[in-house]
């Protein structure tokens, strides 16, 4: 079930997403934003689907509408049938933007509690906290304090956390926004690996290009704000990939094309900030 | 310069050691003072004041002037921790009420409440009533803003994160926003304890004629410093206690914070 | 641009109207609690006198002119204790944060002091000063020197290592250093400790004045607690807490002001 997700499981729809928007403020006032616009897609159940768009675009609205985090202003996102009017705890995990790590737990605490919150029963917690830990290699550092991590670290717990949830779809943000690239490769083919072993659903925002089209099954690639997606680009590689698919012409050919769709762009959100100078 | 620079070294090397030598060296300062310089009326020396303590206490009525104003703190703690969580929590968990109460709050921290404090025994008396309301009224201040502060500084994310794997109200209020409050609370405590103890004591010290106030009033009056003394230090003491156990208190629930 | 920018101002505005609306309500109805609990309910007098006998006297106050002689006295007596809590804070915090070593030592010793309520060693001043103004200034200038000499510290040792590495680098002479690196670093909160010990100096002498004196502004109200005039003694109380309000907010706004010339 494992080999290639985007081919066994088209009709195995698991996020739904129909014309979604969403605006902040009020229309007409000046805080008016509007972030997202009509926005329709279908992720398959084990898919990877990797969100990437010029900063701004509503990427990250986009997740908290299918989180459960933000209403839209129209149009509907379902989770494995259920429509999505609230957080899904056993559906859904999120690893946010931020830093989401409670300081004054240790990475273990906060582990055990994610799973307290979820309702596992406390039996289990000790166990799959240390897996989970396992897994994005921190386990030397389950008895320290957040403070104490580094940026990269604090992502990695955070990213153990929504792991050790064990829900079918995972959300992520940004997960990997403050490693290096070569961490980032690295976690990114666990991470491949993990995702052929247990079959989740995620979907995850990313500014690397590279990464985007390592990790992913298909990227959609956003236009600028207002975000829409401007085009869904399939990469046809099975899962766990290996670390020389980096250096194959199908990836430099992929990257390239992300490079060109990508480009107009971030010319489009660069010069639209400058023009109308003081939008932020 | 090179003893100096010895001496350095040894202050940095023994800087609990170097306290204990200068507060040693004040006593001493204290002693050569009140031995060969200052009337006897007015200071004595602090081995007469230590060696003299058991007198102190065995003044008549003293002691029990002593416990019931630890009485007093401490119902006047208790309540300005109980009203100021009250009011804290109202006012700082709405962003409406704090815009309105926090400008009238503050006014209120800032005037000289002293100015009351004739009003505080004309309506309530000599007893321990007016001294513990005039307590709480010093208490209950730095404990408002600091529970007001504290509930404020919660990342929002944080929130929404815990909602998002499922956490229940209760959940949110014990696991997330009991511990970030729990530090910038427990100096609150610390403060409002000094608050306090303020308010009780300038209260004690107003009402001259039972408690404190007319043991200070008694000594001074007799020209007795020993015994002045020897109250103020058991005073002082209590003081230093109370606050080095909240102090202990809040580190042990700060501890987060730290190491960064 | 402008329009936009105006048009949030209003939103905020409105806010700030609401609130200040609400404001105004909660002081109006508690002037209307007391003017309805002296008026009507028939509260004692001795206790709380009416609202309007309080501000006839409170007028009376003001036309004699009687308040100068106390009034004088008392801010004679903070300025007495504010110059020396200053002078003697900035000089021995700056002298303490010369070096860590004598941070760690003295920073936990006057910390340790402060947490003891001065107000304790009154009636030993007393013993010392006697009843009059000397009394009071000594407790005030013990009071507000804590916050000036514990802030100048912190303020001194909060300038980041960073800028004096820099400056030293770039050939800095310490008078140089001190200008315009540690002073303006640390002059935030070294201020915020001179408000401290402001403060707290004006309370303190009130206080004195209150509980042990012969003359000033907290001895004129218990003088007429005592003779049992509690409408004049109110009308004292709120010109008091007037005067220091104004301080108060005086000294607050120029620490406000020197801070964000930064
Ligand atoms: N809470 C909010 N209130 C008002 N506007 C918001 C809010 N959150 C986001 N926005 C606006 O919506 C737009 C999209 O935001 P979003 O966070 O989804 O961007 P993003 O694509 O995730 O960007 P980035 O890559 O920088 O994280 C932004 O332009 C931002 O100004
Ligand atoms: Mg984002």
């Amino acid at each position: 079930m494992s080999a290639s997700p985007a081919l066994t499981n088209k009709q195995d729809v698991c996020v739904h997403i129909q014309n979604v928007s969403h605006s902040f403020g009020v229309e007409g006032q000046p805080k008016h934003v509007r972030a997202l616009l009509d926005t329709t897609m279908d992720i398959h159940r084990g898919e990877l689907l990797a969100l990437i768009g010029p900063s701004g675009c509503g990427k990250s609205t986009l997740l908290n509408v299918i989180g459960g985090i933000l209403n839209p202003t129209t149009g509907t996102a379902s989770v494995n049938g259920k429509s999505v009017d609230g957080p899904m705890p056993h559906d859904i995990a999120y690893v946010f933007q931020e830093n989401a790590l409670f300081p004054w737990n240790t990475i273990i605490e906060n582990i055990r509690l994610g799973m307290l919150f979820q309702g596992v029963p406390k039996a289990d917690h000790e166990g799959r906290a240390r897996e989970a830990l396992q897994a994005v290699g921190l386990s030397e550092f389950a008895d320290h304090y957040p403070a104490q991590l580094s940026g990269g670290m604090r992502q990695r717990a955070a990213l153990a956390r929504a792991l050790s949830l064990d829900t079918p779809v995972v959300l992520m943000d940004e997960p990997f926004g403050a490693l290096d690239e070569q961490t980032r490769m690295v976690l990114g083919e666990d991470l491949s690996a993990l995702l052929s072993r247990t079959g989740k659903t995620i979907i995850f925002v990313t500014h690397s290009l590279g990464e985007a089209v390592f990790l992913a099954d298909r990227i959609a690639v956003f236009t600028a704000r207002p975000g829409r997606i401007k085009e869904v680009i399939p990469v046809e590689e099975p899962h766990p990939r290996k670390a020389s698919f980096m250096t194959s012409d199908k990836f430099n050919g992929l990257r390239n094309r992300l490079f060109d769709l990508l480009h107009d762009e971030i010319r489009k959100t660069v010069s639209l900030t400058s023009g109308s100078s003081g939008g932020f | 310069m090179k003893s100096r620079s010895t001496i350095k070294g040894l202050m940095k090397r023994h800087p609990r050691l170097s306290q204990l030598v200068i507060v040693a060296l004040c006593l001493v300062m204290w002693e050569v003072a009140a031995r060969f310089f200052v009337d006897k009326m007015f200071l004595s020396p602090p081995s007469r004041v230590y060696g003299e303590i058991g007198r102190v206490l065995g003044t008549k009525g003293l002691t029990q002037a002593l416990t019931l104003t630890l009485y007093e703190v401490s119902v006047a703690f208790v309540m300005a921790v109980a009203i100021g969580m009250i009011v804290g929590l109202s006012v700082g968990l709405n962003d409406f009420a704090r815009r309105c109460f926090m400008p009238i709050i503050l006014l209120l921290y800032g005037i000289p409440q002293i100015v009351i404090l004739p009003l505080f025994i004309l309506g309530l008396g000599i007893g321990p009533p007016s001294k513990i309301a005039f307590g709480v009224t010093h208490g209950i201040f730095p404990i408002i803003l600091a529970i007001v502060a504290g509930v404020q500084g919660l990342k929002p994310v944080l929130l929404i994160s815990a909602r998002s794997m499922g956490a229940s109200r209760w959940h949110i209020l014990r696991y997330v926003v009991l511990p970030h409050m729990l530090p910038s609370f427990f100096s609150g405590m610390r403060l409002g304890m000094t608050g306090v103890l303020l308010g009780v004591l300038l209260a004690e010290l107003y009402v001259s004629t039972a408690g404190i106030g007319y043991f200070t009033g008694l000594f001074t009056q007799n020209f007795d410093p020993t015994r002045l003394l020897g109250l103020i230090s058991i005073l002082a003491a209590l003081a230093i206690a109370l606050n080095e156990f909240m102090r202990m208190v809040e580190r042990r629930f700060s501890r987060w914070r730290g190491n960064d | 641009m402008s329009a936009p920018v105006k048009a949030t101002l209003s939103a905020d505005q409105h806010e700030r109207r609401l609130s200040r609306l609400v404001q105004l309500g909660f002081v109006a109805s508690l002037a209307l609690l007391w003017y309805l609990a002296t008026n009507v309910w028939g509260m004692s007098p001795l206790l709380l006198p009416k609202p309007q006998n309080a501000f006839e006297e409170l007028l009376d106050i003001l036309r004699s002119g009687e308040f100068w002689p106390d009034l004088l006295l008392t801010l004679g007596e903070l300025a007495g204790a504010f110059a020396i809590s200053m002078t003697l804070g900035l000089a021995i915090g700056f002298m303490v944060s010369l070096s860590p070593v004598f941070v760690r030592i003295f920073e936990p010793l006057l910390a340790g002091v402060y947490a003891v309520p001065i107000i304790l060693f009154l009636p030993l001043y007393v013993l010392f000063f006697g009843l009059g103004a000397s009394s009071k200034i000594a407790l005030g200038a013990t009071i507000s020197f804590f916050p000036i000499v514990l802030n100048t510290i912190a303020g001194f040792i909060s300038v980041d290592k960073l800028y004096v590495t820099a400056a030293k680098s770039m050939g800095a002479s310490p008078t140089v250093l001190l200008r315009h690196v540690l002073i303006p670093g640390a002059l935030p909160i070294i201020l915020s400790g001179l408000r401290m010990g402001f403060t707290v100096a004006l309370l303190s002498i009130i206080g004195s004045e209150t509980i042990a004196s012969l003359s000033g502004l907290g001895h004129r109200i218990v003088n007429l607690a005592e003779s049992l005039e509690i409408a004049r003694m109110f009308a004292y109380i709120v010109f008091v807490i007037a005067i220091a309000a104004t301080l108060n907010s005086m000294v607050s706004r120029l620490e406000a002001s020197r801070s964000l010339d930064k």
